[in-house]
């Protein structure tokens, strides 16, 4: 069996990492969801635990007060690639804004945007699981 | 007459005709002369025209020659062509090349050209007037474009935790979890009932009729506390009010409304629990000129950087509980109409002080 993925949410509402840290732990798929309501702690996060993070997903929401989900992405960029490699991104998102969505589908480091509210067989057939 | 006198630069190499020309209209015209279209052209570098009077056979170049030469360059003046000799090669090329608006024959007239030059003007004002209302109207599309975009995430946003939350509620066995479920719901709805709430206020500012009455602020504050006392976040913060109106206060009843609800309630939104004496400082001083409005808190305070933005709509500051960014957009944009001014001095762990000063309105 394969082992349990690990999960970041980054989502500036509280409802929202609240469902989701729950909906995932719920559907079996992880059972290791860490929560950041700010962008810039997360990103902050994955640069000091550079060495010792697993691998993971990111389900980062776009509209952030501070650093928003592609203001993230920008960031991310510059990170070292062993990082990176360690880590894939869908964004998570309720916009229905096409250049949002068109933006998200061209940045290499995004796989997907999700549309909220997150289906759990969306994710794993993304994930090939 | 406008405020400004109108620019006017006269070319022509026969140095009595600028003369007489400055000394008939110096009075009504801000009047530059050249004798020559090199210096003409120096001139036009760093000054700014409403209109150009060019001599038609001038040496180097006709008047025409030199209006073809710098209308690209300089295409907001209107252009006169003063000839001496009408011969219809030279009318063709100066209406085709120079874009010429008028003709003055010489020896000129005083009121032919005081007519052309105000129709001149008149055509200036009102391409200067469309260039402007362009420019104020791209600036509100790119508004409309923002607000719509934010908006619909504001709107979209609550409905979306709400699925969220119904969908994982149908995954829960144990009945006495949805209790949770049902509690979370009713903040989101919550959320973006307050979003709806501030979307009408704004367009109630922005576009409303404003209606002016004598204001007691004594009633005005005590409605907006019965609102919000029992708000969840309300806690054990202590309000006090210190209230001081001598005097009649004419204002807009409606935008005061939202200045107030919406500085109390951040000033609530944002105490800072870990504090043991949570409070929120009203003081008000009204006189029939003006009214002073200072909200007082111990909150969390508002970063240095944050200051100046924080009245941007849906500029949002922080991570932790904020909320659309639209609040005190409502709230700049209200005092602004009732002709007031708005200043924010904070501290981050420190608290906020919001400092309001408008006028009375008189009827």
């Amino acid at each position: 069996m394969k082992p349990l993925l690990h999960f970041f949410l980054i989502d500036d509402s509280a409802f929202d990492l609240f469902i989701y840290e729950k909906l995932l732990i719920k559907s079996g798929i992880t059972n290791s969801v860490k929560t950041f309501n700010s962008a810039r702690d997360a990103l902050k996060h994955l640069i000091t635990q550079a060495d010792i993070l697993p691998e993971s997903i990111i389900l980062l929401d776009l509209q952030m007060p501070d650093m928003n989900g592609f203001e993230f992405i920008d960031e991310f960029d510059h990170l070292p690639v062993m990082l990176q490699e360690k880590i894939r991104i869908f964004m998570l998102s309720s916009t229905i804004d096409t250049r949002d969505i068109d933006k998200a589908k061209a940045s290499q480091h995004i796989i997907d945007l999700l549309p909220k509210p997150l289906e759990i067989s969306t994710l794993k057939k993304k994930l090939g699981i | 007459m406008s405020e400004k006198p109108i620019t006017i630069l006269y070319i022509d190499d026969e140095e009595h005709n600028l003369h007489s020309f400055k000394a008939s209209f110096r009075k009504q015209y801000d009047i530059t002369v050249a004798s020559s279209v090199v210096e003409a052209e120096e001139i036009l570098e760093n000054n700014d025209f409403c209109i150009i009077l060019a001599d038609q056979r001038m040496p180097i170049m006709t008047g025409v020659q030199f209006f073809e030469k710098i209308r690209t360059k300089y295409p907001k003046p209107i252009r006169i062509l003063i000839t001496g000799h009408t011969d219809i090669g030279a009318a063709i090329d100066a209406i085709n090349k120079g874009e010429v608006f008028r003709f003055i024959d010489k020896p000129w007239d005083y009121n032919y050209v005081e007519n052309a030059i105000s129709h001149a003007y008149d055509i200036y004002k009102t391409r200067e007037d469309l260039k402007q209302r362009n420019v104020e109207l791209q600036k509100a599309n790119e508004e409309l474009d923002k607000f719509v975009y934010s908006a619909s995430h504001d709107l979209r946003a609550p409905l979306m935790s709400v699925l969220g939350i119904v969908n994982l509620a149908l995954l829960e066995d144990d009945i006495k979890s949805q209790n949770e479920y049902l509690e979370l719901i009713r903040q989101s709805v919550k959320k973006l009932d307050t979003f709806i709430i501030n979307i009408i206020d704004y367009y109630k500012n922005a576009r409303g009729v404003p209606v002016v009455t004598d204001i007691s602020f004594e009633e005005l504050v005590t409605e907006v506390q019965a609102t919000i006392q029992y708000l969840p976040e309300y806690g054990n913060l202590k309000m006090t009010t210190d209230i001081d109106q001598d005097g009649v206060f004419q204002s807009d009843v409606m935008k005061l409304r939202i200045i107030f609800n919406n500085l109390i309630n951040n000033a609530i939104k944002f105490q800072d629990k870990t504090k043991p004496n949570q409070f929120v400082h009203l003081k008000i001083k009204s006189t029939p000129k003006a009214a002073k409005i200072i909200v007082e808190d111990n909150g969390y305070g508002i970063k240095e950087s944050d200051q100046d933005k924080i009245f941007k709509m849906f500029y949002r500051a922080g991570a932790t509980n904020s909320g659309s960014g639209i609040g005190l957009y409502i709230v700049h944009e209200a005092i602004a109409k009732l002709g007031g001014e708005i200043s924010v001095s904070s501290k981050v762990g420190e608290g906020s002080i919001f400092e309001v000063n408008i006028p009375s309105i008189h009827k």
